[in-house]
């Protein structure tokens, strides 16, 4: 017990404690000495125009991920629990992109859009579709829908493996029993798959939203929240401010305001799926 | 079950967000260390040392283990232990070190570092070591860049200086000479920007500082400067203004769209793949041509950095790479030891000729021995080592102009000037109305730091 004890206070704990307390302070992370500024931190933060558009564009970002991912996701998990052949193998092959390093697949997306030896811009040119490399980094919209894709890109298989995995648990009598009454397939779906695998994606959902909108790599390291902070979502604000300014107080305070909204979302999916489960009761 | 794990994942996940902000600090991070002696009853020096080294290439990182292994093995009671991080992670590394006491013995730093490192009062002066080698070796302005009340808190290792590298072949192609102004540059990029070639990209990604090294060129190469005397942030002077405004119109005529996020590799990539036919880089330059485009290396050359009127380019960015040793070594003795023999000839010659032309001694007089000389690369591009050498001496690191300062080094660490371009490049913010912003964002940092 007191080792477990030892770990959760020295892993989670003291840095919890340390971001509360320096989000009260001056702290600079190149200045020694420090003092107490109450909730000044918090007021310029909340004052900050980027903080706010950091904070809808980390909305976007997750909301959009989170659908995208979904979307394939099940798509992918209910197309390979039909496949009766090699469903392991074509699974291996689907979980590839979780298999790399995000700065693997940072950097090779970084190469593949590049818009001038890029392989996809000079392939839409080649085949016809535009007479010059699209710049797939360079405007606003076009920058934060590429990043959207790669994130979904990135993160459905992990959707599909633990869908696949529920699926697989549905009694198969329940669908042969259905198909003697006569229900259709979209009914089957509703009625039987749907239920059964709602508490998985409702968990999915849960630990996905936190993952993604904590989400800091793929997006620093393809874009650094650029351009002119069209990426730039919360952790990559909080980044900015704490390793680019050195603004360590104010950098402190936009990660105890993250943990507050992820924490609030997280009570609200877990009071949908405790609804849930006590309806299947 | 299933609930409780995916709440305990999720708490994890969202505390986790704290992570990457909590550090630890005492109110005062320059505690003398208990330092002891470093020599023992038989007079052989003893002790542990830990050496950080941000020399992540091959042939950089095998030399300096080699004169490593050469100490230890005429030093038996020494243990040197190298370990070796890219630039970004050595700063997050010492910074965050610096507040629990885990940093190294002895450490390579870049030179706003150096500066930084000083304000914390995290290093020790090394006047004995300089004046041991020999203080008129090293260049006055290198020595001065680690220089504060007359104590030299760094040594440098080796200079290299930024010029504008060109394709010779394209230039004879399309009948251009060798630009010498910015406007001659200008037309030449135009010019050049064709068949899949662009003449000059111009990058100004967020996670990088290449904006305001492009930026600082112009206003250097006027007499001019990106901080006021009183280090206050210098962006709406005429001449930075005139400098923003020649960056965008490369930008819009003769660079990648797609620079706008560049960072340096983006940069360097795009010349060494044969894409652009100019580019500001060091010595390094010739190096990753080598790797990425061994055809091309023969049509690669480099002169001064442009000027404004055509007047002779003495030199505008330098890079004297210094090594440092910390505050809080237990054996700065050992560290010292070791320092000089990587000046020794035969250890500084194999260190020099793991990038020939890259690293230029920040020796003098090493230049002139033929162990130097006879080196392959060195022969090949004999011109080019004689521009960068040339631009040495009268250049400094961004923001050193006027002596080291806390300020120069969140002039660049910052990347307000790189927002700034891409600012008025998505948004189309007007320019003056950008170089405001940005010059009192700077302010407002650059007080933040000092206060």
């Amino acid at each position: 017990m007191l080792p477990a004890i030892i770990v959760v206070c020295a892993l989670f704990l003291y840095p919890i404690c340390s971001s509360i307390f320096y989000s009260f302070t001056n702290k600079n992370l190149i200045r020694p000495t420090y003092r107490f500024v109450g909730f000044d931190n918090y007021a310029t933060i909340l004052t900050d125009k980027s903080f706010w558009n950091a904070f809808l564009n980390s909305l976007k970002w997750t909301v959009f991920s989170l659908i995208g991912q979904l979307l394939v996701g099940f798509t992918a998990a209910l197309a390979l629990n039909r496949v009766k052949h090699l469903k392991g193998a074509y699974k291996t092959l689907l979980i590839i992109p979780w298999a790399f390093p995000s700065i693997v697949i940072a950097f090779s997306w970084k190469w593949i859009l590049n818009g001038v030896y890029g392989i996809l811009p000079n392939l839409l040119v080649q085949m016809g579709f535009c007479n010059e490399p699209p710049q797939f980094l360079t405007e606003k919209t076009l920058a934060f829908i590429v990043l959207v894709l790669i994130n979904v890109w990135f993160g459905a298989p992990m959707i599909m493996v633990n869908v696949l995995s529920a699926l697989q648990t549905v009694p198969q009598d329940q669908y042969e029993a259905a198909e003697i009454d006569g229900a259709k397939k979209w009914q089957s779906f509703l009625y039987i798959t749907v239920p059964h695998i709602k508490v998985v994606m409702g968990l999915l959902v849960v630990l996905r939203t936190v993952w993604i909108f904590n989400n800091f790599d793929i997006i620093y390291l393809i874009t650094g929240g650029g351009p002119a902070g069209s990426t730039q979502t919360v952790p990559v604000y909080a980044y900015d401010m704490g390793w680019g300014t050195k603004l360590l107080g104010q950098s402190s305070a936009v990660t105890v305001l993250l943990f507050i909204f992820m924490m609030a979302v997280c009570i609200g999916y877990f009071a949908v799926i405790g609804h849930w489960e006590k309806e299947d009761k | 079950m299933k609930k409780k794990l995916a709440l305990l994942l999720a708490g994890v996940m969202t505390l986790s967000a704290f992570a990457g902000c909590g550090s630890d600090s005492g109110k005062s991070d320059g505690k003398d260390p208990e330092q002891v002696s470093s020599i023992n009853e038989d007079g052989e020096l003893e002790g542990d040392i830990t050496f950080w080294h941000s020399f992540t290439q091959g042939g950089r990182l095998d030399t300096i283990q080699a004169a490593a292994d050469k100490f230890m093995d005429e030093h038996p009671k020494v243990n040197i232990k190298i370990e070796t991080f890219s630039w970004n992670d050595f700063y997050t590394k010492w910074t965050t070190g610096l507040a629990s006491g885990n940093v190294p013995d002895m450490s390579t730093a870049l030179v706003g570092h150096v500066v930084e490192m000083i304000n914390s009062d995290a290093l020790i002066p090394l006047n004995d070591l300089i004046d041991e080698i020999g203080r008129d070796k090293f260049s006055e302005n290198a020595l001065n860049e680690g220089t504060v009340d007359g104590n030299n808190y760094s040594i440098p290792l080796y200079s290299h200086a930024m010029v504008m590298w060109v394709r010779k072949d394209l230039l004879e192609q399309n009948n251009l000479e060798v630009p010498a102004t910015w406007d001659e540059l200008y037309e030449a990029a135009k010019t050049l920007t064709k068949d899949g070639v662009y003449g000059l990209s111009f990058p100004c990604g967020s996670n990088d500082f290449q904006a305001t090294n492009f930026l600082n060129f112009y206003v250097r190469s006027g007499g001019g400067s990106l901080l006021n005397d009183d280090l206050t942030a210098n962006l709406t002077s005429d001449l930075a203004i005139e400098g923003i405004n020649y960056w965008l119109k490369v930008y819009n005529d003769c660079s990648p769209k797609d620079s706008v996020n560049y960072d340096v590799l983006d940069q360097a990539t795009l010349y060494y793949q044969g894409k652009t036919a100019f580019d500001f880089n060091s010595g390094f330059q010739i190096g990753g041509v080598e790797q990425n485009s061994p055809d091309l290396l023969q049509y690669v050359d480099c002169y001064p950095i442009p000027t404004i009127d055509g007047s002779e380019q003495k030199g505008i960015t330098t890079s004297n790479q210094p090594i440092v040793v910390w505050k809080n070594s237990k054996h700065p003795d050992i560290c010292k030891e070791f320092i000089k023999t990587l000046y020794e000839e035969e250890n500084y010659l194999d260190f020099l000729a793991s990038q020939p032309v890259g690293m230029l001694p920040s020796v003098a007089g090493i230049e002139e021995l033929d162990a130097y000389k006879s080196n392959e690369t060195i022969q090949q591009f004999q011109h080019a080592e004689e521009v960068i050498a040339s631009q040495i001496p009268g250049g400094t690191a961004i923001g050193f102009e006027h002596g080291p300062n806390l300020q120069a080094g969140l002039l660049v660490n910052q990347h307000v000037i790189e927002e700034m371009f891409q600012d008025i490049i998505t948004n189309g913010t007007d320019v003056e109305t950008a170089a405001k912003a940005a010059e009192e964002e700077l302010n407002t940092l650059f007080e933040a730091a000092v206060q």
